[in-house]
């Protein structure tokens, strides 16, 4: 059976082995789960320790609780991906067996979050180099030990690179005669 | 298969016998330390101190220990030989035995130890992807050409390093064909009797 939030294939056996896992939590403390494990896919610190506490009246061994924040981080991730509206994701949660609380809770922590979490995704998504700046200086040749009058603009650009193959910044300087210049604008 | 001692090793663990059982034990101790994590002269001055001889013979004892038992688990010697090994040292019939006992205990413990040091190939990490549609260039305008852009983040004794490779989709497909029929491999009845014969 294919779900729209695992990008219209089949659902990972994991995930509907945690499922069962997911409904031994009450529904309030599961939407709390989901603001840390959101958290988490934003960039910022999950705080793990309030995630125990939640879990500790489920009696969840620390495995059960790891798998519980894969197993949320999984689906609120992969919704957010394949651009599932938080309807559809509730009722595909519900095919897959998580009661109707427990799905309510969890799409409406997606809902408030999935335009920055998608956000946050397409800016993490692979970039190989980006540019960040470029500075500039134009010269103005007077002479040279070959000629007397040489009179000739010299353009030097440098640019800023960063998050190259080299995960660093790079910079690139390079010198143009005023025509090449002109031929790089046009 | 017997073990074959060297006249400086033999001399090394010629401190054992002097220093009791306790202190044997002790010093086995302190040679696993040696394998699991190096060399501990904070330890082995400790314990020298407590059995009253030189840093020097607590050490050589240890190193000869550590030897004797890596030697050992790493030919997977049985009882009777690694038993027969040690009579060469002349012991006495407890001090083998602990030495056995020693030895029993750690086998597998060392062994793991000593499959994490065979050299390895660099081994996957994680992959990123992308895949991009190139709608014009300066030399041509209104082309459709799209590409996959894969970044290979690979480990190398925790060394990452990352390859970035650029492929057409079809190039793609081709590769993925390529390797599913390397699994496939796996499922003809030449691999299925070498497998089988493995285990």
């Amino acid at each position: 059976q294919r779900f729209r939030f695992c990008g219209d294939l089949d659902c990972p056996d994991w995930v509907l082995a945690e499922i069962s896992t997911l409904a031994k939590i009450s529904s309030v403390k599961l939407k709390l789960i989901c603001v840390q494990v959101l958290r988490d896919l934003m960039g910022e610190a999950m705080e793990y320790e309030k995630i125990l506490k939640l879990t500790s009246d489920a009696k969840l061994e620390t495995g059960d609780v790891k798998a519980t924040i894969a197993v949320l981080g999984f689906i609120l991730s992969s919704a957010a991906k394949h651009n599932v509206d938080s309807e559809s994701l509730s009722s595909e949660l519900q095919q897959l067996g998580l009661p109707k609380e427990h799905a309510g809770g969890l799409c409406r922590s997606y809902e408030e979050k999935q335009s920055s979490l998608q956000d946050r995704l397409r800016a993490c998504s692979l970039r190989l180099s980006r540019l960040d700046s470029v500075g500039w200086r134009v010269d103005y040749t007077l002479s040279s030990s070959e000629l007397q009058d040489v009179n000739e603009p010299l353009v030097h650009l440098n640019f800023h690179l960063r998050d190259g193959e080299h995960d660093g910044p790079v910079a690139i300087p390079m010198i143009l005669s005023a025509d090449k210049f002109r031929v790089l604008l046009a | 298969m017997l073990l074959v001692l060297s006249e400086e090793q033999k001399a090394h663990l010629g401190c054992l016998p002097q220093a009791g059982d306790a202190a044997v034990g002790e010093l086995g101790r302190l040679a696993l330390e040696l394998l699991r994590r190096g060399a501990t002269p904070r330890a082995c001055e400790a314990t020298a101190r407590k059995l009253n001889v030189g840093v020097d013979t607590v050490q050589h004892g240890v190193e000869g220990l550590a030897y004797l038992l890596t030697e050992s688990s790493k030919l997977m010697v049985s009882e009777v030989d690694f038993q027969d090994s040690i009579h060469v040292l002349g012991f006495s019939e407890e001090l083998n035995k602990l030495l056995l006992q020693l030895y029993l205990d750690n086998r597998k413990e060392i062994r793991s130890i000593l499959g994490e040091l065979t050299p390895k190939l660099p081994s996957y990490h994680s992959l990123e992807w992308r895949l991009d549609v190139q709608l014009a260039s300066r030399s041509l305008r209104q082309q459709i050409k799209p590409a996959v852009t894969i970044k290979l983040h690979l480990n190398q004794n925790e060394d990452q390093t990352a390859q970035v490779l650029q492929t057409d989709p079809s190039t793609l497909l081709h590769l993925i064909q390529q390797l599913e029929q390397a699994l496939g491999e796996m499922k003809t009845n030449h691999c299925r009797r070498i497998v089988r014969n493995m285990k």
